[in-house]
């Protein structure tokens, strides 16, 4: 009993440091080793992607909530202005980070 | 075989170890294939640690008393199903499972997210090695389920009070929940070390805190039925600590899934966040210390053991590190977006958090207070159910009332004008209820009329969201009313989901209101042939039966029920004798009343050698909507967990985009 | 504009009906102490006395009363008491119990149905039955 026991021990712990080490065995020797992580230009467009989806759920919960009757009209003219503008701003703001990234990346290639 | 559990255990430290250090490292430095490889040591883990489930389950399942685990906690004459439950009956087995189900989770939760974010994952790898390096260890070094000894002829079978269905299911699904707060507690820590301020970790760990959370309602569902139907002192809950150490993760999870939909929506309380989850977390990890040490004496009091020790400081350890942690992050974790309105949803959300937290800070100093007073003062000051009590009445009241106002509020900023329209009918619905149930008798416990009233006021502020919903849908698509409606739940699951889920809780409040403001108790003893009236009850006792079962013998007193005045049927109440443990257990007679969800509840608590039986019977009314809101609240979760084929895209587009700009 | 948040003024105003309510809660109402037999000597008013079963049970805890005497978990003094109410089906010479009520004239005498047994636990390591 102790034997196989031992032996399966053995097979498992071997497998285990086989599957760790994968990532060095399938790639002896990679072109590049580096994590990809959000630079600054990343994270200010994530922020931004952000806010878009914000504005825009915030216009479409006005219209249900004013659909349904929790929003008065009065209420829902003085509101859908400021919000329209704000979903305006922010796709805006999308449109030009894409031009100059696109522009640096078609420069660099 | 003990030693390939033991060997498997030892390579699953091994694996988390490494995951730990050299994710950490990995992340720190940048370098892919190493994260890589951190990952894949945590998917490794799974398999070593299912090694180690599978040699212990063997063991239980051949009755090898070798193992001092199975000797302790089995017996030849046990029934199956038990000896597999038996797993997570004892200390070792129990932390065999977390590791399990850790492994399991935090393997699953890094599949399914790192694609969306790898720098992200590089940095939450290490975290969830470090809880596992922690629990490893302690099967290890600490609390070994793989110890051997000379194999007794027979174990000491398994503690009757577990010999029961619940044990089955009840541990496991309180494990899920958990562990289960691990996944957003380590995306979160992920998130402040890589130094990322946006919603990645919420969004990818939505769902993960949603089953969580669920298991944990449910776990402790379960257990209060159990409590109720097999333990016997007529209730469902005394304010255990180790009921409670389920109660408070719940607690600070329910606030933390209300808060991160104001960070959705409005960019805000991204400190509070991260502080709730950190909470949820130590109060995870709080509750199985409680539960696993002798810290607190309970009613499922655990001895003392040095695990208790390690446990408080793998807990302080988190707690400091999480909070120097978001501390130096504080800079950039402030956001810009302030609360236009004491008048809105945010505010409203606000408001449940506060009070959620309260009543959860409270519940924790009442379970801590007899331990710092034993070494302030050297005696120990219990706090019971009056302390609870109290404070459960006075933060949950408003917690109820809000349920009902939330829905009736929109976001930002709702004018006075739309509020009172809004509130028109479900305040109508509530004050109509009260007056009735006042004039039918109910102002005999004015707490419980007024949970009632709320209760009323919640379920009509619920139906009618669902009224003007449906109504708004159909306004625009026309076709069937039921089409209307199930369209609009599926466009809006976790609003509607969210709503389904406050409605189970009302049904809770409900029926913990009915059955403890309005219950009515009798003791009688009483020969045969001799009846008792309670209520519109009689009960007479006719005669005492016994019976030879597979591990213990039967005593079953039979009565006759009448219910104002006719036959109903006959219930059996006794007591379970087990030799092997010695021990007798209580066998309560319960007799439910579906059309009014009320229960008759027989204890017998003396056999006297002269022939009589002192009973004592309750009647307990609407009891039953608490089990009822189990299911409710399971079907609530699930519809809010349902994943939406348009946010799926939506999401998947706004990551896309960015590694598109990213020239990935 | 430098509008002071209402969130905050919110937060700190809850917080301090919240220590408040708590505060007058416990000034007034309090835990119950539990002690063992050797620290009972003099005590008035209602205390929860812990400790060890011992002696020979005799009575009927649902008529005249169960009379049986708790001594230190870890000691010899004892305290003879009186019972009357539920008994928990662990209740034996030899488990540790717990019971709230009050000493009369050197007899406990027990509050109605709060007699507690500490489960034997399951996770105890074999030595210490």
């Amino acid at each position: 009993m102790t034997a196989v026991a031992l032996a399966v021990g053995a097979v498992l712990a071997c497998a285990c440091a086989l599957f760790v080490a994968l990532p060095f065995l399938r790639e002896p020797d990679p072109a590049e080793d580096r994590l990809d992580e959000p630079g600054a230009l990343e994270k200010r467009a994530l922020e931004l992607a952000e806010e878009k989806d914000r504005a825009l759920a915030a216009l479409k919960e006005l219209e249900f909530d004013h659909r349904t009757g929790k929003i008065s009209d009065e209420d829902y003219r003085e509101l859908i202005g400021p919000l329209r503008l704000r979903v305006a701003e922010a796709l805006r703001a999308l449109e030009p980070q894409a031009e100059s990234t696109e522009e640096r990346v078609r420069a660099t290639s | 075989m003990p030693e390939l559990g033991r060997a498997a255990l030892v390579v699953c430290l091994g694996l988390a170890l490494y995951a730990l250090l050299v994710g950490g490292y990995a992340a720190a430095t940048r370098k892919r294939r190493l994260a890589r490889s951190a990952q894949n040591a945590l998917f490794a883990a799974v398999a070593s640690t299912v090694v180690a489930t599978i040699v212990l389950l063997a063991a239980l399942l051949r009755h090898d008393f070798s193992f001092a685990y199975v000797a302790e906690h089995t017996s030849r004459r046990l029934p199956t199903p038990y000896t597999i439950s038996a797993f997570w009956g004892g200390q070792e087995g129990s932390l065999l499972l977390w590791l399990l189900i850790l492994t399991g989770l935090s393997a699953l939760a890094v599949v399914l997210a790192r694609r969306a974010a790898g720098d992200l994952i590089a940095w939450v790898v290490p975290v969830l090695g470090l809880v596992a390096t922690f629990f490893a260890f302690m099967l290890v070094a600490v609390s070994s389920p793989f110890a051997t000894q000379a194999a007794p002829a027979d174990g000491a079978g398994l503690n009757p009070s577990l010999q029961n269905p619940y044990m089955m299911i009840h541990p496991p699904c309180l494990y899920l929940g958990y562990v289960g707060l691990t996944i957003p507690f380590a995306f979160a820590m992920g998130a402040l070390l890589a130094r990322r301020t946006d919603e990645l970790w919420i969004v990818a760990t939505r769902r993960w805190t949603l089953v969580a959370w669920t298991a944990l309602g449910v776990g402790q569902l379960l257990g209060a039925h159990w409590a109720y139907v097999e333990v016997g002192w007529g209730g469902y809950y005394a304010w255990d600590p180790v009921e409670n150490a389920a109660l408070m993760p719940w607690l600070a999870a329910t606030a933390f899934l209300h808060s991160v939909m104001i960070q959705e929506k409005r960019g805000m309380l991204k400190v509070w966040n991260v502080l709730l989850v950190v909470l949820a977390f130590c109060l995870a990890l709080f509750g199985t210390f409680l539960t696993r040490s002798g810290v607190v004496s309970s009613i499922h009091s655990f001895t003392q053991s040095p695990l208790g020790a390690w446990f408080l400081g793998f807990i302080c350890l988190i707690a400091i590190g999480s909070l120097a942690l978001i501390l130096n992050r504080l800079p950039i974790l402030r956001s810009k977006t302030r609360m236009e309105s004491l008048v809105s949803r945010e505010a409203t959300f606000l408001y449940n958090n506060l009070l959620l937290v309260a009543l959860c800070l409270t519940i924790l100093w009442g379970v801590i207070f007899p331990i710092l007073s034993e070494a302030v003062r050297g005696e120990q000051i219990t706090v019971s159910g009056p302390y609870y009590n109290f404070f459960l009445r006075i933060f949950g009241l408003p917690l109820l009332l809000l349920m009902g106002i939330g829905p009736l509020v929109a976001w930002r900023r709702a004018s006075l004008r739309s509020l009172g329209r809004s509130f028109a009918w479900p305040a109508a619905i509530g004050l109509a209820v009260g007056i009735v149930l006042l004039l039918l008798g109910a102002g005999s416990s004015w707490i419980g009329l007024l949970a009632y009233t709320f209760s009323a006021f919640v379920l009509g502020s619920i139906g009618y969201e669902f009224v003007r919903g449906t109504r708004a849908r159909h306004a625009l698509t026309g076709g069937p009313w039921l089409a209307a409606f199930s369209e609009l739940v599926a466009r809006n699951r976790r609003r509607y989901g969210g709503y389904i889920v406050h409605a189970a809780i009302v049904l809770l409040a409900i029926g913990v209101a009915g059955s403890s403001a309005y219950d009515k108790v009798r003791e009688r003893t009483l020969s045969p042939g001799q009846t008792m009236a309670i209520g519109s009850y009689g009960l007479t006792y006719r005669e005492l039966v016994r019976r030879q079962g597979a591990n213990a013998t039967e005593f079953r007193a039979l009565l006759d029920v009448r219910k104002d005045g006719n036959r109903v049927g006959t219930l059996a109440s006794g007591k379970n004798s087990y030799p092997a443990e010695q021990q007798t257990s209580n066998e309560v007679g319960i007799r439910s009343d579906y059309l009014t969800g009320e229960d008759l509840f027989v204890i017998t608590d003396q056999i006297n050698p002269n022939g009589t039986i002192a009973f004592k019977v309750l009647v307990k009314p609407l009891v039953n909507l608490i089990w009822l809101a189990g299911v409710v609240f399971l079907i609530g979760s699930l519809v809010a967990l349902w994943p939406s084929a348009v946010e799926q895209r939506r999401l998947a587009d706004r990551y896309r985009e960015l590694r598109a700009l990213a020239g990935a | 504009m430098a509008r002071p948040s209402p969130v905050r003024l919110v937060i700190a105003l809850s917080v301090a009906a919240a220590l408040a309510i708590f505060l007058l809660y416990v000034s007034v109402a309090g835990g119950t102490p539990s002690i063992q037999p050797s620290q009972l000597h003099g005590r008035r008013g209602e205390v929860a006395l812990v400790g060890k079963v011992t002696g020979s049970p005799a009575g009927d805890a649902h008529s005249d009363g169960l009379r049986f005497r708790i001594r230190d978990v870890s000691g010899a003094t004892s305290v003879p008491v009186v019972y009357t109410g539920s008994v928990p089906d662990l209740f034996k010479v030899g488990r540790e119990v717990r019971v709230e009520g009050k000493l009369r004239n050197g007899l406990f005498v027990a509050k109605k149905d709060s007699l507690r047994t500490k489960c034997p636990s399951k996770y105890t390591t074999k030595k210490s039955t």
